[in-house]
């Protein structure tokens, strides 16, 4: 995905479009590039992070639109970065999103206009530069282009000689924020947190004339008034205060964030909790089916929230990776709710799967970290899991939040359904509170994981084994090691290492073994035998004294009860994070991945 | 104008609470040391907080990030190993290009004590620290004073050898210069700063404005209940969330208590008591002057008084800390009649119908069964079985 961002006031505009980059380059950091426009267009680019563009010299232009990058179209040079202008340089685009019909467009333009680029963005400037020929304005002349696009995109144009910037959003994330003196552009609100907290989120189809100083919205030719919202979250939290990378920053969040999930949802004297679902009781009671869609590390989160689902809230729950989702196999709609997890709430593969289930029929319920974000208009109820803004790529503690967030609505649904029992809900709620400390616990032994990870660095292969709650944390875990070393790592049942992967155990893989409470620690004993016997190091996170001897690292975890995975994946985010520092990887921006991927 | 805060120590005296916190995040009336240090700050016109953080940095960096909640600009510098207060200052001296209020961390002060050593350093333009007055000088660094140029400065003298009652606040106001005084000191392993001072005193230059108000420190672990008292009295207490307390349960007027805090039918949390967020309050608990950090489990009909206790501890069923006076040895020193019912690490696990005796200082992570008798000092990690 990529990221968007523009400025139009008083200040000059080069130096706060490129702080705006700056913020949003988790989105995307192949390439980057700021275009100003006054009398005339000025684009800046590099490929690359943001960092390698200069901030603009040109201090007397006080509108301008950036862009960060990440590929899709075409590679990551700086003829492909964004802004992308017509042929005259007097029409700068920046583009978030996919432009489907792109291959007919430029076909038909390539007579008249020249193509610098392989990117699919390069035919919107020409086309609004045809119909700025008929001497419209700059906004008629975007409505005329963006009808003839297909696909999703949120989009920012300027040009030499026209007060402001227009956007259209087509799908895609935008929104804008109202300063005094200023207006600013943003993929979210990140670009431009620090500058203000009054923002107007687009709607799809919106269209925007932007001036310092005013807002016009059209939706289908006509004016459209959109509600300016106060956000919650500051500057502040996007900040490393100290830290070497957001991601530590993040792991060191979770006691925190915990207790935000739970706070005020928990009514421990009542034993029930209160997640402020609007979904009728009685839907709740008539639903046979639960059915996830989610991706990465969200349906790693949805693989735990089945284990509790299924065993306490008395329903058939199926986890489904988004991008492979199809609403079917002759399912009553009526009796199936679909669950969307999502951190940022505008992933596109989950979003797809959500309107997917939507149109077959089903109601929807989103599990998001995001106010605002697309999924929670999309969905017919939303959950928000709190962890406050994560900036790292890899998930951290979203991905303790979601859990925590799907145990209290294990909880109600087991209420709701009359299927939990008062011992269970008892032994739930008291393991979410356990957990920030537990936590806590984890993040004061941080050295002996550091140190066990540098032991290991030089492995060639990890391989994380576990059960039941423990398996989504085995896959978990391997993500996140192979996220941010680079380093080969898969997770798996640990029953399924003898049907094949066994053959891949050699002295050289250690093997990380989730022996935890609610992982069926005892049998996954006889797969630490099992690896153990073909010479591979084997690391155990268990808080059972009695386990250590079977194992030749221990991370030691305290004991919270059903939850207890959950800790043990926070000892092991500190591994992989570890891993990755002794390799001097960029921890906060891997490789090829971005934050959250709004193009399916 | 710039503050530099040393939050680095490790304040071995209040161990087992240090081993996973720094000393100025020991909460005091909810809130850390540290902050109220903030507070104070900002009341005296500062705008940008140096923090100088060493072991447990994280600890700090989680809890004021950047410093907006405080509406402050905080940013953070490490010193890695613990070399004295002089060398702690210097890693700050890339963030500083003028005049600037230098201070501990670890004690709670006014923001007028602030105000006065900034205005005092303006008028004069020499480096200026001010000294207050408490009971026991020679436990802090004395300072004699020549009208108002100080005359000298010892770190706790022999009680006989000075006739002062002055102490130093550990408030300074120094230009730049500081930091070339520091280099230039010669120092036997750790560089104090008051060392670096010991020059400015020679040269005349060091002078002290006197403060009467308020300077509470922490030295010993009962310290701590008895600043957490009076701040109670003097901040007033906090709203408590009705939702969270059974109606048949009493929360005094002069009881803190946190977020998501669960108070359960007949319990009663009396005066001087401080509750951290997340904590559970069993039914039939009954506390009085206690600091109770965060996430502690308190289960039914334990009694816990003039007692401090480590986050995410458990205390379990008709468990007492009967609290009193006592006679204490800490760090070889005996410390006569002192109101201290005990300290209780963090992650300890206590079963049901234990005693615990007064002074008793357990360990982190300790485990102690049911029914045991604990006395005195029990080590980080230990299981104490009833014998």
């Amino acid at each position: 995905m990529c990221g968007i961002t523009g400025y139009i006031g008083t200040e000059p505009a080069g130096r706060i479009v490129h702080q705006g980059l700056k913020n949003l380059e988790y989105r995307g950091y192949d390439s980057a590039g700021i275009a100003l426009a006054g009398e005339t267009v000025s684009v800046y680019k590099t490929e690359g992070e943001v960092d390698e563009l200069p901030v603009p010299a040109q201090n007397d232009v006080a509108c301008g639109i950036g862009h960060t990058r990440w590929s899709t179209h075409g590679e990551p040079t700086e003829t492909n970065a964004h802004p992308h202008t017509d042929c005259s340089g007097d029409v700068a685009v920046v583009h978030n999103g996919i432009i489907e019909n792109y291959e007919e467009l430029k076909a038909a333009l390539r007579d008249q206009h020249i193509f610098k680029s392989d990117t699919d963005t390069e035919v919107i400037p020409h086309l609004i530069e045809n119909h700025l020929a008929d001497d419209v304005s700059l906004l008629t002349a975007v409505q005329r282009t963006t009808a003839q696009l297909e696909g999703s995109f949120a989009i920012a144009v300027t040009a030499a000689g026209h007060d402001g910037v227009v956007v259209a959003r087509e799908d895609s994330p935008l929104l804008v924020g109202h300063g005094e003196n200023a207006t600013f552009i943003g993929s979210d609100a990140t670009a431009f947190i620090e500058h203000t907290d009054q923002v107007t989120y687009l709607e799809s189809g919106d269209i925007a004339r932007l001036t310092r100083e005013d807002i016009e919205i059209y939706n289908a030719g006509e004016p459209v008034t959109r509600e300016i919202e106060t956000l919650e979250w500051d500057a502040e939290a996007a900040g490393k205060s100290g830290y070497e990378h957001y991601m530590l920053k993040e792991i060191h969040e979770q006691p925190r964030a915990l207790r935000q999930a739970i706070s005020g949802r928990i009514d421990e004297l009542a034993t029930s909790v209160d997640l402020d679902i609007d979904l009728p009781a009685e839907y709740l009671r008539s639903i046979e089916e639960i059915q996830i869609v989610a991706c990465g590390t969200s349906y790693h989160a949805g693989l735990y929230a089945k284990e509790l689902l299924e065993a306490h809230a008395g329903v058939r729950v199926t986890v489904h990776i988004a991008s492979e989702y199809e609403f079917g196999g002759d399912r009553d709609p009526w009796r199936t709710m679909v669950v969307a997890i999502t951190q940022s709430g505008e992933t596109a593969d989950t979003l797809s799967a959500l309107r997917n289930a939507k149109r077959a029929g089903a109601r929807t319920l989103a599990v998001t970290n995001t106010l605002g974000s697309t999924v929670t208009r999309d969905a017919d109820d939303t959950v928000f899991i709190r962890a406050g803004p994560e900036i790292g790529v890899a998930a951290t503690k979203t991905f303790v939040s979601q859990v925590a967030t799907a145990t209290l609505l294990t909880v109600h649904l087991g209420q709701v359904r009359q299927s939990i029992t008062s011992q269970t809900t008892t032994e739930l709620l008291e393991s979410l509170r356990d957990l920030p400390g537990a936590v806590q616990q984890i993040l004061d032994r941080e050295a002996t994981i550091k140190d066990a990870a540098e032991t290991y660095a030089d492995s060639e292969s990890f391989f994380y084994i576990g059960r039941q709650a423990g398996y989504p944390v085995a896959l978990e875990s391997a993500l996140k090691l192979k996220e941010i070393s680079y380093d080969h790592a898969e997770g798996f049942a640990a029953g399924e290492l003898k049907h094949g992967p066994l053959a891949l155990v050699t002295p050289e893989t250690p093997v990380i073994a989730l022996l935890t409470n609610a992982s069926a620690a005892e049998k996954t004993l006889n797969n630490v035998n099992e690896v153990e016997s073909r010479g591979a190091p084997v690391i155990g996170v268990t808080s059972d004294p009695a386990a250590t001897s079977h194992v030749d690292t221990t991370f030691d975890i305290p004991e919270c009860g059903p939850l207890e995975p959950v800790v043990a994946n926070v000892a092991l985010q500190l591994f992989a994070y570890y891993v990755a520092d002794a390799k001097d990887r960029a921890i906060d921006k891997p490789r090829n991945l971005a934050k959250s991927v709004t193009v399916e | 104008m710039k503050a530099v805060v040393l939050a680095a120590g490790k304040g071995r005296r209040l161990w087992p609470l240090t081993e996973n916190r720094p000393k100025p995040m020991i909460p005091v009336a909810n809130r850390p040391i540290l902050e109220h240090v903030i507070d104070a700050l900002d009341g005296a016109a500062v705008d940008e907080v140096i923090l100088v953080v060493g072991s447990n940095r994280e600890r700090i960096q989680n809890y004021f990030q950047d410093g907006q909640d405080w509406e402050l600009d905080i940013s953070y510098v490490v010193q890695e190993q613990q070399l004295g207060t002089g060398h702690a200052l210097l890693q700050a001296e890339a963030q500083i290009g003028d005049s600037f209020i230098a201070m501990n961390g670890d004690r709670i002060i006014d923001a007028a004590l602030i105000e006065r050593v900034w205005d005092r350093h303006q008028e004069t333009g020499d480096p200026v620290l001010s000294v207050t007055r408490v009971e026991e000088p020679s436990r802090y660094g004395v300072v004699e004073l020549d009208g108002e140029m100080v005359s000298s400065l010892e770190e706790k003298p022999l009680p006989q050898l000075t006739t002062s009652e002055y102490i130093n606040t550990g408030v300074y106001a120094f230009e730049p210069d500081i930091f070339a005084a520091i280099r230039q000191t010669e120092g036997t392993g750790e560089q104090a700063l008051t060392d670096t001072l010991t020059r400015y005193i020679d040269d005349q230059r060091l002078r002290a404005v006197t403060y009467r108000g308020m300077w509470l420190d922490v030295s010993e672990p009962w310290d701590l209940l008895e600043m957490n008292d009076s701040l109670i009295a003097y901040e007033g207490p906090s709203g408590t969330d009705p939702a969270r307390v059974d109606d048949s349960a009493v929360v005094a007027e002069a009881a803190i208590v946190g977020e998501g805090v669960s108070v359960h039918p007949q319990a009663a949390v009396l005066r001087g008591v401080t509750l951290g967020d997340n904590v559970s309050v069993g039914p039939g608990v009954v506390l009085e002057n206690a600091v109770i950090l965060s996430d502690v489990t308190l289960k039914a009909g334990a009694v816990v008084t003039d007692c401090i206790v480590g986050a995410n501890t458990t205390i379990g069923p008709n468990t007492t800390v009967e609290g009193g006076s006592t006679d204490v040895v800490l760090n070889e020193r005996v410390y006569h009649d002192v109101t201290f019912g005990g300290l209780l690490g963090d992650n300890v696990d206590v079963g049901g119908n234990v005693t615990i005796t007064p002074g008793s200082i357990v360990g982190n992570d300790a485990h102690i069964g049911s029914a045991a008798l604990v006395s005195g000092r029990i080590d980080d990690s230990t299981h104490v079985e009833r014998g």
